[in-house]
């Protein structure tokens, strides 16, 4: 199968690739996998003072489309604020990767994987709330 | 998928099969329709017997994989929509992250070449995917022993292993490549 000139640049050159500290309370990690095909997905962000996704990182082992998602997601994630990361759609991901049918999964997860990691953030933002 | 690869080779639909009588099968069948059998026989016929030499080869390539095995069996016990792609069920948190230390474990071993390290990935992923398979393997075939009513859940509930199985595998093939990059083949 072909992939896109675009799956191909972010597979070669994966942007963001790397941990943030996960026990960091301006951290949120969300981790993700798609068991049909056996890819792991670690997407985490860094929320700033002002409320904006200050830094991306990721950490994929999968298909080349699916480290494309993810690469091109965390690209996507910083300087947004979280609910306009929230308001990423996986289409958006296909039609800029130009993906095809079969690895549309590939996208769903990447936006699962955004999702969570700002589920955890925000559990973790309320959980300090309610302590103090 | 061919409509029923246990059918096709002549087997009984289960997860544990006999590995040599169904390649044995596979070999009787493939020799029956090879063209060399077809002489004589009219254009059709041959026709007929390359298509069902085609449905024998693939029905064995999907019987001989434990995976592809496994979802076959799920496939034809009417769970069709529920296995492959996103359909399946997310896997544990848990689970997520005890795969993701050891692909990152075994990338590590295999950038500064740590043959050792490696092969301790090998091992491990081996013996992960024996367990699970030989887990999946009595589940499988207990859930299809079952009255109807109880079958069904019952399948469904071993989707989650197949899940694993497929990690696990994943795990064993991306550790022997980084084993024979080190090795220089």
């Amino acid at each position: 199968m072909a992939y896109s000139e675009k799956v191909i640049d972010h597979t070669e050159n994966p942007r963001n690739v790397g941990t943030l500290d996960k026990n960091d309370d301006a951290v949120g990690t969300g981790l993700v996998g798609a068991p049909a095909c056996g890819d792991v997905m670690r997407l985490q962000i860094k929320v700033g003072d002002d409320g904006k996704i200050a830094d991306a990182k990721f950490k994929t082992f999968g298909c080349g489309s699916a480290i494309a998602s993810s690469s091109l997601a965390t690209e996507w994630l910083k300087g947004k604020s979280l609910d306009e990361a929230e308001a990423i759609k996986n289409t958006q991901i296909v039609e800029e990767l130009n993906l095809p049918p079969v690895k549309i999964h590939c996208s769903v997860l990447a936006e699962d994987a955004i999702k969570s990691a700002i589920a955890d953030y925000r559990a973790k933002q309320a959980a300090r709330k309610s302590a103090t | 998928m061919p409509a029923d690869p246990f059918e096709r080779l002549g087997i009984p639909r289960r997860f544990a099969i006999d590995r040599r009588e169904a390649e044995e099968k596979h070999l009787a069948l493939s020799r029956a329709l090879h063209p060399d059998k077809q002489v004589g026989a009219s254009p059709p016929e041959r026709r007929a017997a390359l298509s069902l030499a085609i449905e024998v080869n693939e029905a064995w390539r999907v019987v001989r994989d434990p995976i592809k095995r496994a979802e076959a069996i799920l496939q034809l016990s009417g769970l069709e929509g529920e296995v492959g792609e996103t359909r399946e069920p997310k896997p544990s948190g848990g689970f997520l992250m005890e795969v993701m230390e050891s692909r990152e474990a075994l990338e590590e071993a295999r950038a500064s070449k740590e043959r050792a390290a490696v092969e301790a990935v090998v091992v491990s992923a081996k013996k992960q995917r024996e367990d699970v398979e030989g887990e999946l393997a009595s589940r499988l075939d207990a859930a299809l022993a079952l009255p109807e009513v109880e079958r069904l859940p019952a399948l469904r509930a071993t989707i989650p292993l197949l899940g694993r199985l497929r990690y696990a595998a994943r795990l064993l093939s991306e550790a022997n490549t980084a084993r024979d990059e080190i090795d220089g083949f």
